[in-house]
């Protein structure tokens, strides 16, 4: 038994975090947030030749293969530092149903989106489905119209194609639309964490039999499998939020005073803060287990991601309002980047499933 | 990162497995700790007698004392392997808290007259340590000891002493000398039970069980050879005692067997709230676990982890706890009854499950964990100042 990084994880975790460090900082972070397209051209291109963008990529598809170990690794280290590019949606959910599918024109997808030059985004969520996202009311006629309404698909704005999730006679489907096709409309809406995710509607949009991904139990799996692994990436950032959180927090109480001492030599902050590292290290050693489950693609993949995920909900929230709490008025000012931490843990907690759905499917796979 | 243990390891953990299952375990106590009866004191000597048979008493000496030399992997499968199985926890005073004071510090003539007997378990120590006036604080503690000759002359008094009415020997902490900083000045003396002046007064505790004493001692006369290492050294040895106690700390097999209890009994139920609450004690429960193997593997690939273990105290309690509550939870109204901690007469047992009994005993006599061994406000601290910094 060993659960140290290996010495290539330790390099990619060093290279990310100097990347953060030095390009990524937080009022880098609020002109991304301002700016139109809610990512930076520059950054997403320095990820793409940083070798990141196709970092999960299968070698046949012409990635580097890294698994869940190394992505963990890149999303809590974007959870530190509160990046907030749109990775998830394009790399890790489009980016494992196609990798994963026996789809025709695959290969060519997934070189433009390691180069940067492509956003897909997937359409998963529909505004009726509470987290069951294997029966959407979106529908793939007999004579290959698709119209429905998906919700909150991330990144919508500025993907070039999208990955739909539809039903087809009985059967589940998955299909690929060009987002300039006719009868396809996208308005895109602000998120609590900066970012923009979109409503998208499709009204008879012809869908070519080649664009079919997948279908039936297939395109189940590969759905079921890419939200897992998605799950698993967020709750990454999360616990990496959450390290952030008690870090700075110590840091700002030493520093500042009042009753002239530093607040940090009360008792009663001292056990705060130590139940916000307690919580995050407790995140983490489920973090570890699930990726290490995904990574063997086991059969109780999911559910040790549920239980990691239950946890996130809980402990993510529970720290990033201590960190606001224990920073005072410092900790509600939109200038400083402690209260985002919070807003962050609360888009983690929405998506794929909250804490007390994940403790039933925890339930429900025992 | 590789989770899995080698082959070695799982070797090893197959023949403690066998050992429990196979008659090591001495069966009169297996019968009753598996259907939650108290154990008396001869069963307690009789499961120690037996695991020092099978050569595992020194389970965290290194084998020039006559220990097993495990390495922490070994250590820690065999403590979760004995708690999944149900089995009494070990009583720690001897061989994991004076024996590793004793072949560190003492000389080799202590060595030779105390460590055979604790392997063999011929001998029951118990531990002076806390005092009505020294709790959390211990080194403000006031038992004095003055050298009169060639032996100590000891007043004072000890509280809390975990079944000192058992017990043949104790291991005390004495002042030896009123100094400035009161860590020094403090003494470690090994003290035999039947010396005149010793008295020892039980401690009923809320549970209504005796298993903690007041041990006073007045003008009790201790021949100085008793003395370990140097006068005035004690709090060091101390200091170090504790660090050996934290073997085991987190009591993951023990909790995991009582989770898969509760998980039995609240199925049954039909109550979602409950088999809710169940539920994320089981996560909890994962995470813990893997806590304990992140420190385990730091361990074992030359990391030197530290005031984290803290955590294992503190959660590993809170687990503990939780599990009592939710069984008491799972009596339902039956709550209501409480018989004390031997259970009801086999002839006037009232309706009701039957895990009623044992579950209040184990909720109330669950609350000292989170209280012993450095309270887990204590561990807070530790954490606060060691880890963060603070």
């Amino acid at each position: 038994m060993n659960l140290n990084y290996s010495e290539e994880q330790i390099m990619l975790k060093e290279q990310i975090q100097k990347f953060c460090e030095s390009e990524y900082d937080f009022y880098k972070r609020e002109d991304v947030v301002q700016s139109e397209n809610d990512f930076d051209a520059n950054v997403w291109n320095l990820f793409a030749e940083q070798g990141w963008l196709s970092m999960p990529f299968s070698e046949e598809s012409g990635g580097f293969g890294f698994g869940p170990i190394e992505l963990s690794i890149l999303f809590e280290e974007f959870g530190r530092a509160l990046v907030i590019e749109p990775y998830l949606s394009s790399v890790v959910l489009s980016g494992n149903i196609l990798d994963n599918s026996s789809y025709s024109e695959k290969n060519s997808i997934i070189e433009a989106i390691c180069s940067g030059s492509m956003h897909v985004s997937l359409a998963y969520a529909e505004s009726s489905n509470k987290y069951d996202y294997h029966n959407p009311l979106t529908n793939l006629s007999s004579d290959n119209k698709l119209n429905g309404t998906k919700a909150l698909v991330l990144n919508g704005a500025n993907a070039s194609k999208f990955i739909v999730s539809c039903k087809s006679g009985n059967d589940l489907a998955l299909v690929i639309v060009d987002a300039n096709s006719d009868g396809v409309s996208v308005t895109s809406f602000p998120t609590v964490d900066g970012q923009t995710c979109s409503e998208v509607s499709f009204e008879n949009v012809l869908i070519s039999n080649d664009s079919i991904i997948s279908s039936g139990s297939d395109a189940n799996s590969l759905l079921k499998r890419a939200i897992n692994l998605a799950t698993l990436c967020i709750s990454a950032e999360a616990v990496g939020c959450m390290t952030s959180c008690y870090l700075k927090t110590v840091e700002y109480t030493k520093s500042r005073e009042q009753f002239d001492q530093p607040i940090s030599n009360f008792q009663v902050l001292q056990h705060r803060m130590v139940d916000m590292f307690i919580e995050s290290e407790l995140c983490k050693s489920l973090l570890i287990k699930a990726m290490l489950e995904v990574d063997s693609n086991s059969e109780d993949m999911f559910k040790h991601v549920s239980a990691l995920k239950s946890q996130i909900g809980k402990s993510g929230k529970f720290s990033a309002q201590q960190a606001v709490q224990l920073h005072g008025g410092m900790g509600v000012s939109d200038e400083l980047m402690i209260g985002h931490y919070l807003k962050k843990m609360l888009t983690i907690d929405a998506l794929f499933g909250n804490s007390d759905f994940h403790v039933k499917s925890f339930s429900a796979s025992n | 990162m590789d989770i899995n243990f080698t082959q070695e390891d799982l070797q090893f953990r197959d023949e403690i497995r066998d050992w429990l299952t196979n008659g090591g375990y001495p069966s009169h106590v297996k019968q009753k700790t598996d259907n939650g009866i108290a154990l008396t004191k001869q069963d307690m000597i009789d499961f120690h007698k037996a695991v020092s048979a099978k050569g595992w008493m020194g389970y965290n000496w290194p084998k020039e004392h006559g220990g097993t030399g495990w390495s922490a992997t070994q250590l820690y499968i065999f403590n979760k392997e004995f708690g999944l199985g149900g089995c009494p926890p070990l009583l720690a005073f001897g061989v994991s808290m004076v024996a590793p004071v004793i072949y560190t510090f003492g000389n080799e003539e202590q060595q030779k007259r105390f460590l055979p007997d604790i392997l063999e378990f011929n001998t029951w120590w118990c531990q002076g340590y806390s005092e009505p006036g020294s709790g959390s604080d211990l080194a403000s503690l006031k038992t004095k000891a003055v050298k009169e000759g060639d032996h100590y002359i000891i007043n004072g008094s000890k509280t809390w002493t975990t079944l000192a009415q058992n017990a043949d020997w104790i291991f005390v902490l004495v002042r030896t000398e009123t100094t400035k900083i009161k860590q020094e000045g403090i003494s470690f003396i090994l003290v035999d039970m039947k010396t005149p002046g010793i008295e020892v007064k039980p401690i009923i505790t809320i549970d209504g069980d005796h298993e903690v004493n007041s041990v006073f001692f007045t003008d009790v006369k201790v021949p100085a050879e008793n003395l370990v290492g140097e006068e005035g050294k004690g709090w060091t040895y101390a200091k170090f005692l504790l660090a050996h106690e934290r073997f085991g700390i987190a009591a993951i097999g023990t909790s995991m067997r009582q989770l898969k209890r509760l998980k039995n009994i609240v199925s049954e139920l039909d109550n979602p709230e409950l088999e809710k609450k169940v539920t994320e004690l089981e996560i909890s429960v994962s995470a813990l676990e893997m806590t304990e193997l992140r420190l385990l593997s730091a361990l074992e690939n030359g990391g030197h982890p530290g005031a984290e273990s803290s955590i294992l105290k503190i959660k590993g309690t809170e687990i503990q706890q939780t599990l009592t509550e939710l069984f008491v939870e799972a009596a339902g109204e039956y709550a209501l009854m409480y018989p004390g901690p031997h259970g009801f007469e086999s002839n006037a047992k009232p309706e009701g499950p039957d895990f009623v009994a044992n579950s209040i005993s184990a909720f109330l006599n669950m609350r000292k964990v989170s209280i012993y061994g450095g309270s887990n406000e204590i561990q807070k601290n530790i954490i606060s100042k060691f880890v963060l910094g603070v």
